[in-house]
């Protein structure tokens, strides 16, 4: 009896896989939106949604005076390295640490990120 | 059982000498009556207008406004048995505490007496309210698997309930005309005169008492009453323009030697959309967007800033409801979801709200009522509002909101979004809780107020003002249930002095 799979169509269909995989890979790699580097792009990684993110980031701005991105970038970095963003927020908003943007009151890490993330994409 | 007696009908020059005239038959009016059913006291009251809506009545109540955009005098009050009663949304919940403290962070604040002057009446109060059984202290201990509220971090705000007044057969709220005629009708020392007008309180030429009050009818009857005592139970405005008008012995009026009358005029601000709520998960329970039936009472979750929140960071009190679902724009979504993913949470469920509420306002000599040169159909001067409204007290408002939102935060349950910041912002569409307040305010010292803790005008024997006009501080709550608890708390008083 004839077999549905041939063992030489099986090896071919798994060869075509992995092709289109590959092209996929690829193809997501080339797509993928490139942001300009900046030196805040390992805190940028922190953020769901970068350009969103600087949308915020800009009121964020508007709002806090004096704004050094640098000094910003080394005090979340020694945050982020003593426990997760999310325990940072909570702890902001805990601590009574918060910032406003168009209105939104966020915890204070969130809303310096995202003023870095409109710093970057200045 | 006596019937009501339509003033109308009353022969010219009639004079009737009762125990105590009760001036207003709202529901404060309504409760002493009642109140003081088979005492040995002779009552009347009398009501400006008649069982139901009449133009030319209402109309005694217009009068001219300045300032702050306020709504119109005619407008936020009813002029008929039942008094406002007959246009609220029956809103209960008592005042607390701090309420009536003075307060360092406010002017003017404190009251001549405490809280605990009121709680042994509020109890009968809630059941003239027929506001259902006296919960709004055993709900705020629900568990959270009976009743789910809004889970926020430690802080200023917590979830606290309105009660809501009923009418029997469920019609709401509760109309004290309507749904306490008959039993003022079977009170045998009360006799209900409709369509009695008091134009005139007549003080003794020493201004030491009220000798008589002239009543006159819009179809042209005068009459008279020289009662022992008054209690004067109408709404702040006419309680003002009432003593004001009454300068025939006392060039500045009748209880008004420290020019104290009128004054203090304030009202609730019920700014819309002042905010957007997010909820992460998506879930709130029914009874924050509307009233439900639930343990024998109708109810509707609120959040409020506590007492300890108040002290600590000097705010005045506030009320906020959660109003409705809304959707958010492309920034709003994008603050949301990295707002949430930052905090760790999942977001894919989140729904927006919309924000409403009132917000108590600090007292202000210059919001107030004076007479004006027009004069109403019966000869009475109209009046003229000055209507004022702090930007510090809209701060203290956003402040709480803004509170809530850091326990949102904290709790990692949502986030909020603060609408308004500027005056122009507030003020754009403001709505007012229709509550006259602080005309005839209560203090220990002639000199800050113009009654006292028994609720009798400084320097007036017999004169006594009961209602929301003799509050110095407003609160934040709707003031009908307190208004009925001092007005019961008056006529034990009135009863121990004209035994």
């Amino acid at each position: 009896m004839k077999t549905l799979f041939s063992r030489r169509n099986l090896l071919m269909g798994a060869a075509g896989i992995a092709v289109v995989a590959g092209v996929g890979f690829e193809a997501s790699r080339v797509l993928r939106k490139r942001y300009a580097p900046s030196p805040y792009d390992d805190l940028l990684a922190k953020l769901d949604d970068r350009d969103g993110s600087a949308q915020i980031g800009e009121a964020v701005l508007a709002e806090v005076e004096d704004f050094d991105a640098k000094t910003v970038a080394a005090g979340l970095r020694a945050k982020l390295a003593q426990a997760s963003l999310a325990d940072i927020a909570a702890a902001d908003a805990a601590a009574e640490r918060l910032v406003e943007a168009h209105g939104w009151v966020l915890p204070q890490s969130v809303g310096l990120l995202c003023a870095l993330a409109a710093k970057a994409a200045a | 059982m006596s019937a009501f007696i339509d003033a109308r009908t009353v022969p010219d020059g009639t004079v009737l000498e009762p125990d105590l005239a009760i001036v207003g038959g709202g529901p404060a009016g309504i409760s002493i009556a009642l109140a003081l059913a088979n005492t040995p006291l002779r009552v009347v009251l009398l009501e400006s207008g008649g069982m139901s809506f009449d133009p030319a009545t209402q109309a005694l109540y217009n009068g001219n406004k300045t300032g702050v955009k306020y709504l119109g005098l005619e407008a936020s009050r009813m002029r008929f048995l039942g008094g406002s009663t007959n246009i609220w949304g029956g809103w209960s919940r008592p005042m607390d505490k701090i309420d009536f403290e003075e307060r360092a962070w406010m002017p003017h604040s404190g009251w001549p007496f405490g809280l605990e002057a009121l709680a042994p009446h509020y109890a009968r109060a809630q059941t003239l309210c027929e506001a259902g059984p006296w919960l709004y202290e055993k709900a705020e201990h629900w568990s959270q698997s009976e009743m789910p509220t809004v889970p926020l971090g430690t802080g200023g705000v917590a979830t606290r309930w309105f009660q809501f007044s009923k009418m029997r057969g469920s019609l709401l709220p509760t109309h004290f005309g309507e749904r306490y005629a008959d039993d003022l009708k079977k009170v045998r020392n009360l006799t209900t005169y409709l369509h009695a007008n008091v134009t005139r309180l007549g003080l003794a030429p020493n201004g030491g008492k009220i000798e008589k009050l002239d009543i006159a009818t819009l179809n042209g009857r005068h009459f008279s009453l020289k009662p022992k005592a008054v209690i004067l139970a109408a709404g702040a405005v006419e309680i003002a323009r009432l003593m004001l008008a009454s300068n025939d012995v006392m060039p500045q009026g009748v209880g008004n030697a420290n020019d104290v009358v009128g004054r203090y005029f304030a009202d609730h601000p019920i700014p819309r959309d002042i905010g957007t709520v997010i909820l992460f998960d998506g879930k709130l329970e029914p009874y924050y967007l509307t009233t439900q039936t639930m343990h024998g009472a109708i109810l509707r979750a609120g959040l409020f800033p506590s007492e300890a929140y108040r002290r600590s960071k000097a705010m005045l009190d506030s009320s906020i409801t959660i109003e409705s679902k809304t959707l958010l724009d492309v920034l709003g979504k994008s603050t949301v979801a990295t707002t949430a993913a930052a905090l760790g949470v999942d977001a894919s469920k989140a729904a927006a709200f919309t924000l409403g509420g009132g917000c108590e306002v600090t007292p202000d000599p210059d919001c107030r009522i004076t007479l004006d040169s027009e004069r109403d159909a019966l000869g009475v001067p109209r009046v003229k509002l000055a209507m004022k409204l702090a930007d510090s007290d809209l701060a203290h408002f956003r402040a709480t909101l803004k509170e809530l939102g850091r326990q949102l935060l904290a709790s990692r349950a949502g986030m909020i979004r603060l609408n308004m910041k500027e005056r122009g912002q507030w003020l754009t569409g403001l709505d007012w809780g229709n509550h006259h307040m602080g005309t005839a305010r209560a203090s220990i010292d002639p000199k800050k107020g113009v009654v006292d803790a028994n609720l009798q005008v400084h320097g007036v024997a017999n004169l006594f003002v009961v209602g929301s006009a003799v509050y110095p501080t407003y609160g934040a709550v709707n003031p009908t249930l307190s208004i009925v608890a001092m007005a019961l708390r008056l006529a034990d008083h009135v009863k121990g002095l004209l035994k």
